[in-house]
């Protein structure tokens, strides 16, 4: 595996000009809020990478993610990240099956020991190991394994980095995120279903690049250059938010005209990614563009936060129940306060004796 | 009978109503009270904090009224309210509290802190920890008429020497005259020129008055000192000589308690409505103005102030009314920082005045009046209420100040048209 071929070798394999894998680290540097002045160095980096060993993991999962990042835009270039790490398992990927497959991820394991890095998609079944498993070994038991000598993990998509749609009510594998499991290495949840497949990418050409060190993570542990703004704040239709002009259903006038989507579900407001200015498909569009309503997909618990077409102001939940119970329990407080209230000043005004001038000292 | 901790306790619990409770759970300790407050100003002791004056109500109300406050109680947690408390928070009910509002109209969540102190005082009052300066004057004023004493020869000798001088009849119980007029203690038995001014401007705009006897006295100890009985006997004095006499209207004293106690408190206190009108003299005289009943001649030119009386302005309402009056008869009136609505109080209302504890609590705070004199450097103040007209006067001589204080309804009399 060591072998393997130079990035500048495999640019000129795939017809790649220099040009082209400039641009792409230019793109790169902007999208990972580094200085444009950097974008030398995000390409200096590239080209002489130190080639790190990396283990795809896949466990409860759909492959979306897998799928998104092989049919990214610019698939080749991609290709060529994926080239500028040595990619020694994934099982959807690689050629080898069965055991050969277990035995390239342990021999990689032992040749890098503390140095590898784990991509993680999927989540994690605790209810019963049987549910997910991997030549006969459970997703815990892979995943407790390959992390012990890992340098990072990076969770991608929302189900390795929150436990997505597994994870949903009634959750009934039992699925947790990566972070649920393991405590003692760093961790970069990359979530989205499935993420951007730039972003996916500029997190390991950042890593690659500048190290782990260089990736600045939010509190759910997401790199800020890409999860720090609502995809609200950038939407194209946040004029028609901001007017109050709304679609009410799918095929009203506001619907045609393009105006916002909130009252009909939108999660936009809520919701961190760079949806709305990266957009998929060779920045062709994203949902909201498409008119659909933002699933909200890049947060935790998605699939549970209500409706996807309730308008976020409308609480989730069965709130209605409960809220009467509060209501009605707020009640009977306020009555029950307001009775005593009234018989401590009545009883006092009961007690009162007309205060005449000589009522006024105390006398002993 | 003897004043009590049970008697204050008890009539605390009596005040506390809806508002209060309302009040008390609102407050966001904010401390922007404070800022508002004259003597908190002046000191900068946190403890004259406006809403902290009223802690030991706070407690009784968190006790006693409020379920959780129940249940601590239950379990011995709760604090009680003292003897000793009481008594510590004498000073900051009494001395430090001239009632004077500013509180009540800068608190963000609306609390009327005023309004809590006023009731606060009957708790005070009923547990026997009012100042000695204020239950002597109730005791004169219950029995004598006036907190100040028997005050009838000296208004019938003013009378005598006014219908002298003047020529001007002065009724005493007329009845069905248009309005009776009511004094306060302080130009009765100081400020008695007032009597000739508005006898003669009265006459000019052809308004029938009379003094009445039974109730020549504006003063509410009652309201000072904080009890609901006293006041509602010093009010139903008012009330009843003008009911007697068949007026119209009653004119209210230049006298901030007096228009508060007569106009504001008077009607709740005797459970009904007046039958007749209650309309502060400075009021009546920007109507006479403007129905050209009131005219003048000439103009003061020397370098006038106003100051505004708190229970007149800020908690009664009346504050273009002096101003329309004094550019009529001043050409030189320049108005201090923060005139009007907001002004700051003199330092002597709500009782403040006659507690000698107070004197040097009071004279102190007076240091923001005297900024702001001294930054118009007037060579005369005009005010509209007796009170603030001694507590002015006694704080410039404290402070080596050489200038004239005069009352509105003087000034305005002195530049009055002749016949």
């Amino acid at each position: 595996m060591a072998d393997k071929p130079l990035l500048p070798e495999l640019m000129k394999a795939h017809g790649i000009s220099r040009r082209g894998f400039l641009k792409y680290c230019a793109t790169l540097t902007s999208m990972m809020a580094l200085p444009p002045i950097l974008a030398p160095k995000v390409a200096m980096a590239l080209e002489g990478a130190s080639r790190p060993s990396v283990i795809w993991l896949s466990f409860q999962e759909c492959t979306g993610c897998t799928e998104a990042i092989t049919r990214s835009y610019a698939p080749t270039i991609e290709d060529l990240i994926f080239n500028a790490i040595s990619l020694d398992y994934h099982h959807t990927l690689q050629a080898a099956s069965g055991e050969a497959a277990e035995a390239a991820r342990e021999a990689a394991m032992e040749e890098n020991w503390g140095n590898y890095l784990v991509i993680v998609d999927g989540s994690i079944p605790l209810a019963n190991p049987g549910f997910s498993t991997i030549a006969g070994i459970s997703n815990l038991e892979m995943l407790k394994q390959t992390a012990e000598g890992a340098a990072a993990i990076v969770a991608v998509g929302s189900c390795a980095a929150f436990g997505g749609i597994p994870h949903a009510d009634p959750n009934p594998t039992g699925a947790v995120s990566v972070a649920d499991i393991i405590t003692d290495k760093p961790i970069i949840n990359v979530p989205g279903c499935p993420p951007i497949p730039v972003v996916m990418t500029s997190v390991l050409a950042q890593f690659l690049a500048f190290g782990l060190d260089s990736i600045e993570v939010d509190d759910l542990g997401r790199p800020k250059a890409f999860y720090s703004e609502t995809i609200h704040d950038r939407c194209y239709r946040r004029p028609f938010y901001d007017k109050g002009l709304f679609a009410e259903s799918f095929d009203d006038e506001g619907a045609r005209e393009g105006w916002c989507l909130y009252k009909l579900g939108c999660k936009g407001p809520t919701t961190k990614s760079v949806c709305a200015t990266v957009k998929w498909n060779d920045g062709t569009s994203f949902p909201i563009q498409a008119g659909h309503p933002c699933l909200g997909c890049t947060e935790p618990d998605f699939w549970d936060n209500g409706g996807f077409y309730k308008p976020l102001s409308v609480p989730a939940g069965d709130y209605r129940k409960l809220g009467l119970a509060a209501v009605a329990g707020g009640a009977v407080l306020g009555v029950a306060g307001g009775a005593i209230a009234r018989s401590v000043k009545s009883s006092a005004a009961a007690k009162h004796e007309p205060v005449t001038p000589d009522d006024l000292e105390k006398k002993s | 009978m003897s004043a009590s901790l049970e008697k204050g306790l008890n009539a605390l619990r009596e005040q506390i109503d809806a508002p209060v409770a309302s009040f008390f759970t609102s407050c966001v300790s904010c401390g922007i009270c404070a800022e508002a407050c004259l003597f908190y100003q002046e000191t900068g002791d946190p403890k004259y904090t406006p809403i902290h004056k009223l802690e030991p109500m706070r407690r009784i109300w968190s006790n006693e009224f409020t379920l959780l406050g129940r249940a601590k109680s239950m379990l011995g947690m709760g604090r009680k309210v003292t003897e000793q408390d009481l008594a510590d928070w004498e000073e900051l009910v009494y001395d430090s509290c001239t009632m004077c509002g500013r509180c009540t109209l800068v608190c963000p969540v609306g609390n009327d802190i005023t309004m809590m102190i006023r009731k606060m005082r009957e708790g005070m009052s009923a547990s026997g920890n009012a100042p000695e300066e204020l239950v002597a004057g109730a005791k004169r004023h219950w029995e004598k008429g006036s907190p100040m004493g028997d005050l009838l020869p000296a208004l019938t000798a003013h009378v005598k020497n006014v219908e002298k001088s003047t020529g001007i009849q002065v009724n005493v119980d007329k009845k069905g005259v248009d309005y009776l007029v009511i004094l306060s203690a302080q130009e009765v038995a100081v400020y008695n020129e007032v009597i000739e001014a508005l006898a003669r401007i009265l006459d000019k705009a052809g308004v029938s008055w009379t003094f009445s006897s039974e109730a020549f006295e504006g003063t509410n100890v009652g309201i000072q000192i904080g009890s609901k009985d006293l006041a509602r006997e010093f009010v139903s004095r008012t009330v009843n000589a003008a009911e007697k006499l068949k007026v119209k209207g009653v004119i209210s004293p230049e006298c901030g308690h007096a228009y508060q106690a007569l106009r504001w408190e008077g009607p709740n206190l005797i459970g009904r409505t007046y039958p007749f009108e209650v309309v502060h003299v400075i009021e009546l005289l920007d109507r006479l103005r403007a129905d050209g009943r009131l005219k003048t001649k000439g103009m003061d030119h020397a370098k006038l102030t106003f100051h505004d009386p708190c229970q007149i302005n800020r908690r009664g309402g009346i504050n273009h009314e002096p101003r329309r009056l004094l550019n009529m008869v001043a050409d030189n009136f320049t108005e201090t920082e923060d005139a009007g609505t907001m002004n700051w109080c003199c330092g002597g209302g709500g009782g403040v005045g006659s507690n000698e504890s107070a004197t040097e609590l009071r004279l102190q705070a007076f240091q923001r009046k005297k900024r702001q004199f001294e930054a118009v450097a007037p060579e005369k103040i005009v005010t509209m209420c007796a009170y603030c007209h001694h507590i002015l006067e006694e704080s410039l001589e404290h402070y080596d100040m050489d200038i004239e204080v005069q009352g509105l309804t003087e000034l305005m009399a002195e530049y009055l048209e002749d016949a």
